[in-house]
Parts: structure tokens; sequence; C-alpha cells
């Protein structure tokens, strides 16, 4: 069970997506459609201290890439160019996305935000999120509002 | 390499090299994906662009025989131990192969591997000179 909702959790048609998606899954109909997909595809895996993020950006340069995370909300973003002497009518079959991209995604909760770290090899990105381990018990005060 | 190209794909190909010490085979599927391509005109002939991620050049093999060019990337398989929270994609290699027209010059067919996209340029023929036949009177 996901321990926190990925993306907008009022966006009902994703779920629907994806949960359609996970029944196709089974029947291997999905693998078909690589092509035609939200670019990149984002997985995330947990381990024991910390989640990895992993993301197919094949042909993207490393100067391209983009992280940023701000409110708890990771940001990649990237472009992916079209190959240079290509004309739009020379195109003989073009399946490959192509255009800039950008992703948002919903940060797990207790994460150290600022030791996040990235790689970037044969085309997939990770994105390493170390878990914060410390027990954070925050007293609050409560003031008597009956005196005045 | 044991001909790949016959595979289809989008099917699962039981690996059984996975032998564990007490004998038992633990037989992992692998998928095979149709990787997206590009292909397209330029003066000296066409280019191809295919989308590999996770594979590096030693685990890429690209392939003309007679006039199918096939080409075959293995994604070295992820560790299953840790807990998977969110799935877009699945780990699995990639095939595709084409059919090369007539003129395509195969023995100047070459390729480069870069941020996980190939990129392959088949050179055409080079235009040779009309030839001209004598034709001897009898």
């Amino acid at each position: 069970m996901p321990v926190f909702r990925w993306g907008q959790s009022w966006n009902p048609i994703r779920d629907l997506e994806r949960e359609v998606d996970r029944l196709l899954h089974g029947m291997q109909l999905t693998l078909q459609t690589r092509s035609a997909r939200q670019f990149p595809p984002v997985n995330l895996h947990e381990e024991p201290d910390r989640y990895v993020i992993t993301a197919e950006v094949p042909g993207v340069e490393l100067a391209d890439l983009d992280l940023t995370a701000a409110n708890g909300i990771l940001t990649l973003k990237g472009v992916r160019n079209a190959p240079e002497e290509a004309t739009d009518h020379s195109f003989r079959r073009q399946e490959r996305f192509q255009g800039p991209w950008l992703r948002k995604l919903q940060l797990p909760d207790r994460i150290l935000e600022d030791e996040m770290t990235a790689d970037y090899s044969l085309g997939v990105l990770r994105v390493y999120l170390p878990k914060d381990t410390e027990e954070s018990v925050r007293r609050i005060p409560v003031s008597d509002g009956a005196t005045d | 390499m044991n001909e790949p190209a016959k595979y289809e794909s989008g099917k699962q190909i039981p690996v059984s090299d996975t032998t564990s010490p007490q004998g038992e085979v633990t037989e992992t599927p692998r998928l095979l994906f149709n990787p997206p391509i590009d292909i397209y005109e330029t003066e000296n002939g066409l280019v191809l662009y295919a989308d590999l991620p996770g594979v590096s050049t030693e685990n890429l093999e690209l392939e003309v025989q007679d006039n199918r060019l096939a080409l075959f990337g293995k994604v070295p398989s992820e560790d299953q131990s840790h807990g998977t929270l969110h799935r877009e994609y699945e780990i699995g290699d990639f095939l595709r192969s084409f059919i090369l027209s007539d003129d395509v010059d195969h023995e100047r067919i070459s390729a480069r591997l870069t941020n996980g996209v190939l990129r392959v340029e088949l050179p055409k023929n080079q235009k040779t000179e009309p030839r001209r036949i004598s034709i001897n009177v009898e």
C-alpha cells in the first residue's frame, strides 16, 4: 500500500488510469504503448534508509536536466531535442518523444530534503531521498484562553 | 548471439541461467520491449534513433544479416528486494528489427550510443558511373 498519495489526489482520471493500467499489466497490453505515455515514466522504490526515484529520460543531455525541490514537491524538468539535421518532412517514422518536459512529484514525508542527491547514466535518472529517522516530537504549548 | 530476432516483442522469455546452489532453477521472466524509434532521411542516407534507457554499449548487440538490421539491448535486472511504491515503467530488454532497402551500404553502417539513445547511420550506396558496354559487331 502506498504510504502517500502520488501526484494530485483530486485527479480521478489519473487514479482510474492507474487502476486500469494495473489490471492490464497482468495481460502485458500496456507494454506496447511505451512510446505513448507521459514523459518521462517514473518509478519509486523504498529502501531501508532512503527512497529512490528513477526516471527514464534517454537522450536528455545532463546539462538540460533541471531538478528542484520546494514545498514537498520535486520538479524534474528538461528538454529532449529533435535530431539536429532532421526536418519535419524528412521523417519517415517518428515515435520518440521530443520537446520540453516537466514532471512534478510529491515527495514522501519525513525525508531530508537538503540531503537529496541524484545521478544520471545511460539515460536513466536516479534521485535519492534519504529518510529522516530522527524522532521529532514537538511539544505544543497550550495557552489558557479563559484568563485575560 | 542466440538470434534474439526470433522473439516477438512484448513476449516474456524465460531466463534459465539463474540456477540456485540447491540445484533448483529459479526462472525469472524477462520482459522484452519494442523501443520507440525515429527514422529520417538525410542527403547521405537514413538515420535511425532508438530509445534504449539503461542499455550500455557492452549490452547492446547490433547485427545486419542479409537485409535485416536487428538491435537487441539488455538491461541489467534491478534489485527486487526493495519495495516498489509506484511504478510507471518496467525493466526489460529491447528488441527491434528492420528491413533495409537495397540501396543501404551495409559495409558503411555506423552506430553510436549516447545517454541511452542509439543512433545508427545507414548510408546510401555510392552512385556508380554508368558503365558502357561495348557491342561488338560481327
